[in-house]
């Protein structure tokens, strides 16, 4: 079987659309971070979460009212995985067994016929969160730093650098918008956490081994095709490197789906950030990253 | 296929290697699997005869995390402002006190150093004084001449050293409570991280890691100063809700504060009782202004360690007045061991104590006959007997405990020693055994079905080449495995999801291959020289994206923690794995193949 044995599609040539569309999505994830703030997770937020493991379906609407009293301030309920599995968050200040005693006691009272275990706590304290916080932040600025050094290195051209690590922010912020966004409208957690973050360096690690291959393939062709001009040249490496770049997506795509699906309900923000960030890196290194490139060398070209 | 020997001689014993470093975690689970099967008094016989050999297995079996195995996992962090005022000892004043509250807020706020933090506010009160004045030590060669700097290396060595000795104390007190495979390693230089698998009693683990074990021994309070100090507390409240009447008769019901949350006591020693959940309050009334100037100079009020049982049934803790001067501390405990009081059979912990300890002590008791001593440990009362005879054997016992299992884990813990500081958890995750075991069988699916989709696809669409690359792939998985194992990596959640990432991923160099040999064959190659070409010009591609993806690897590595660092690993050593079977297995067999017979690959 074989695609795209010859393609020839333009890819700089719609490099405009692809620049509206992706400013779009853009500043709206931006937007959307900015107004709506990050949902952060446990590790990021600090706290104390407890899932509970019933013999029956609960309802979490029951719960919540009932919880909301003894503990203080209402406390986030939600569903994990199955309708009888509650995970609970609160941020009562209590010392965790005394916490776990409270809400012990009021499901056994609300839910006399319905035992129950403690699969899983976490607690986590506010001053701990915070250094998991700066050191994910730390974590994603020096992959960033380090990939542009290496490319540099690799390519000697510094535009190739930029190109790749502003796809890169691109689709980091862009997964993180849409994290935002859809936080509330699907049925699992999208809070961000200590594992978004591999996701997200996953991401970035995925969507530079596409960015590279075709920066490999242009200095290829630039050595092979000494006359042509830059643009017709990035666009035919584009283009060889296309069947590779999709059935390499195609798999990948294979392999977190089935995570999505049966993952469990811990992988499945991690999956379905990988998800996004899959389509997203492919999207971008066809149509962002050597965009760029094209564009900042005419630019540093004419000066 | 020349220089295939070489290649097929590292295959050989890349494979090899594997199947060294993953036949312990194959026979392990054979054994696991044998002894399930076998009746409790069989197993029993069985672990003891083949104990060594089980061990032996156990310790190079490729272990799996927390979050797969159920266990407990906590990070503590060692008190470094309180460490820094005690090693001041009695120099410590005013002023170091307040350096050392600006110092410990300010670095935690900028996430700088404390010591480096506490120098520099104590030089910027005063350039010329020096820190030297509260910490001489002989001994460590810190004199009054020493300057600031010195200190705040002096200083940073106590502060590792507190850490390593707080490490060493953690091992003895868990291994005594006899968890298999725990992992206690530093972090940073204040924090230890805990791994405990498999247990299930987390308030016992809780007070077993925080307990600083501070054994003092103080003599209770003079009974009638604080009898008088009691009394007046009380009409201090009476007082207080009489005034409340006066000033506003809508508050005529009003109770006194004190009387709700605190039973009062006839005991000379005694402030009151109060239930666990009023035991906050209490100290919020005692401790206001007006109350703390009534109290006698040299008495403080401690809580009971373990409460009595009140009426229905309910918990009540005792408040008691000790003297602030601490007559005896552990440090002179020799020996420790759990009895049983011959006429009830209560459980207690009879100590020992060496000669200097048993000369004091005997003193103390010779001086307090027919006076209550109270023992307490990190805050808390345990008993406060009356001496009876002066005590020159040097033997005290700590009762009042709350069962064996209390007994047992104080023994443990004043065996292991004081911590030269105050613990505190950070951060504390727990995994019930149910959902571990839930998360390995989902990983195994997503492994298998992830597999097969890719393995499908890669046969349909490169026909013999991508069956090749399943082959690779197969492999592939099983390398990582043995790669863990050799490493003494563990195993976590996000660990298979790298696994399975891997599979996805894996394929893309053989992608990159198989395409450039296509190609080359579009040019018009005979298939020997278009794989030769496509080996050969894939190469560059394939090394650039694996680089970058490996440094991302490192990075997550070095900043991540627990389940995190997991995931990394993985990701590694599927890059190391993938980029290995992608290019030199298929390459061998592909020639292999070739060579064989000459139209048999088929790259779709």
């Amino acid at each position: 079987m074989r695609w795209f044995e010859t393609p020839n599609f333009d890819f700089n040539g719609a490099r405009k659309v692809a620049y509206i569309f992706s400013a779009i999505l853009f500043l709206a994830s931006l937007g959307a971070i900015l107004t709506k703030g990050l949902q952060y997770g446990i590790d990021f937020k600090g706290g104390k979460e407890f899932v509970l493991d019933f013999e029956n379906p609960v309802s979490v609407v029951d719960m919540r009212s009932d919880l909301s009293v003894p503990l203080g301030a209402t406390p986030e309920l939600k569903l994990f995985g199955s309708d009888s599995e509650i995970l609970i968050r609160t941020d009562n200040e209590q010392p965790i067994s005394e916490v776990q005693q409270i809400i012990t006691s009021s499901m056994t009272e609300l839910y006399p016929d319905n035992p129950f275990t403690v699969i899983k706590t976490d607690v986590v304290g506010p001053r701990f969160a915070e250094d998991l916080k700066s050191g994910a932040l730390q974590a994603i600025i020096y992959a960033i730093v380090i990939i542009f050094i290496y490319i540099l290195i690799r390519f000697r051209n510094w535009t190739f650098s930029a190109g790749a690590v502003a796809a890169l922010i691109h689709d980091v912020v862009i997964v993180l918008g849409i994290f935002t966004l859809m936080a509330d409208l699907v049925p699992f957690s999208l809070q961000v956490d200590q594992a978004i973050i591999a996701a997200f360096l996953t991401i970035v690690g995925y969507s530079l081994n596409d960015t590279v291959v075709v920066f490999d393939r242009i200095r290829e062709n630039s050595n092979v095709h000494k006359g042509m001009d830059f643009m017709p040249m990035v666009n035919k490496s584009l283009n060889d490197t296309l069947s590779r770049t999709v059935i390499t997506s195609i798999t990948t795509l294979f392999v977190v789906t089935v995570l999505f699906i049966f993952g469990g309900e811990v992988l499945k923000g991690f999956s379905f950030a990988l998800l996004i960030g899959i389509v997203l890196g492919t999207y971008s290194s066809l149509f962002v990253a050597s965009s760029l490139v094209v564009e900042l060398e005419a630019r540093t070209k004419k000066s | 296929m020349q220089g295939n020997g070489f290649k097929i001689g590292c295959i050989v014993a890349f494979l090899a290697l594997t199947i060294y470093y993953l036949y312990p975690t194959v026979v392990w689970s054979l054994e696991q699997n044998y002894m399930e099967e076998l009746s409790p008094s069989e197993r029993a016989q069985y672990q003891e005869e083949e104990q060594q050999k089980l061990e032996e297995l156990r310790t190079n079996t490729l272990s799996l995390g927390l979050d797969l195995q159920g266990g407990m996992h906590v990070t503590l962090e060692v008190g470094v402002p309180q460490l820094i005022r005690e090693l001041a000892g009695e120099n410590a004043d005013q002023l170091l006190n307040d350096v050392i509250d600006v110092a410990a807020e300010r670095s935690l706020e900028n996430d700088t150093d404390f010591i480096d933090e506490m120098v520099a506010e104590f030089e910027s009160r005063d350039p010329d004084a020096r820190l030297s004045r509260y910490y001489r030590n002989d001994a460590m060669d810190i004199t009054r001449r020493s300057t600031n700097e010195e200190i705040a290396t002096f200083l940073k060595t106590q502060r590792q050293s507190a850490l390593d000795r707080a490490i060493e104390i953690i091992r003895t007190r868990v291994d005594r409570y006899g968890v298999t495979e725990p992992s206690i390693v530093k972090q940073g230089n204040n924090r230890i991280v805990v791994e405990l698998p498999g247990v299930e009693d987390k308030e016992r683990v809780r007070s077993l890691l925080k307990g600083t074990a501070r054994l003092e021994f103080r003599l209770a309070a003079d009974a009638q100063e604080f009898r008088g100090f009691v009394n007046s507390v009380y009409e201090y409240y009476d007082d207080y809700t009489e005034s409340a009447d006066t000033a506003d008769s809508a508050a005529s019901n009003q109770f006194n504060p004190l009387e709700e949350v605190l039973v009062p006591a006839q005991s000379p020693y005694l402030v009151g009782y109060a239930t666990p959940e009023d035991t906050a309050r209490v100290m919020d009334l005692l401790t206001t202004e007006e109350i703390q100037r009534m109290m006698p100079r040299s008495t403080t009020m401690m809580w009971s360690a373990n409460p009595l049982e009140g009426q229905g049934g309910s918990d009540l803790y005792q408040l008691i007045g000790v003297r602030t001067q601490v007559e005896l501390t552990g440090d002179v405990i020799e020996a420790a061991s759990v009895q049983f009081d011959p006429a009830t059979n209560v459980p207690e912990v009879s100590m020992t104590m060496n000669s200097e300890g048993a000369r004091k002590w005997g003193r103390i008791t010779g001086a307090n006959i027919g006076k209550p001593v109270a023992i307490v440990l990190d805050g808390f009362v345990f008993s406060y007997p009356n001496v009876n005879t002066k005590i020159s054997n040097g033997r005290s016992s700590i009762t009042g405990l709350d069962g064996v299992d209390e007994a047992e884990d104080l023994v443990n813990i004043l065996l292991s020693g004081a911590l030269p500081a105050p613990l505190e958890i950070l951060e504390e995750r727990t995994v019930g055994a149910t959902l571990g075991a839930e998360s390995i069988q989902a990983g195994l699916n997503s492994i298998l079905f992830g597999l097969g989709i890719v393995a499908i696809f890669m046969i349909i669409y490169y026909r013999t080449g991508g069956g090749i690359a399943d082959l690779a792939l197969l492999l592939n998985i099983i390398f990582i495995l043995g790669i863990l194992a050799a490493f003494k990596a563990t195993l976590t959640l996000p660990g298979i999801a790298g696994i399975v990432l891997t599979i996805g991923m894996a394929v893309d160099a053989n992608v990159l291959i198989f395409d450039r040999i296509r190609e080359e064959q579009r040019t018009g190659k005979t298939l020997k020289a278009s794989i030769e070409a496509g080996y050969a010009n894939a190469m560059s591609a394939i090394v650039d994206a694996n680089v970058t993806t490996f440094f991302v690897a490192i990075i997550l590595f070095s900043f991540g923690v627990g389940p995190i660092k997991g995931f990394a690993v993985t990701l590694m050593a599927g890059i190391v794995a993938s980029l290995f079977s992608a290019i030199v297995i298929t390459r061998v067999v592909v020639d292999y193949l070739t060579q064989a017979k000459k139209s048999a690959v088929s790259f779709g």
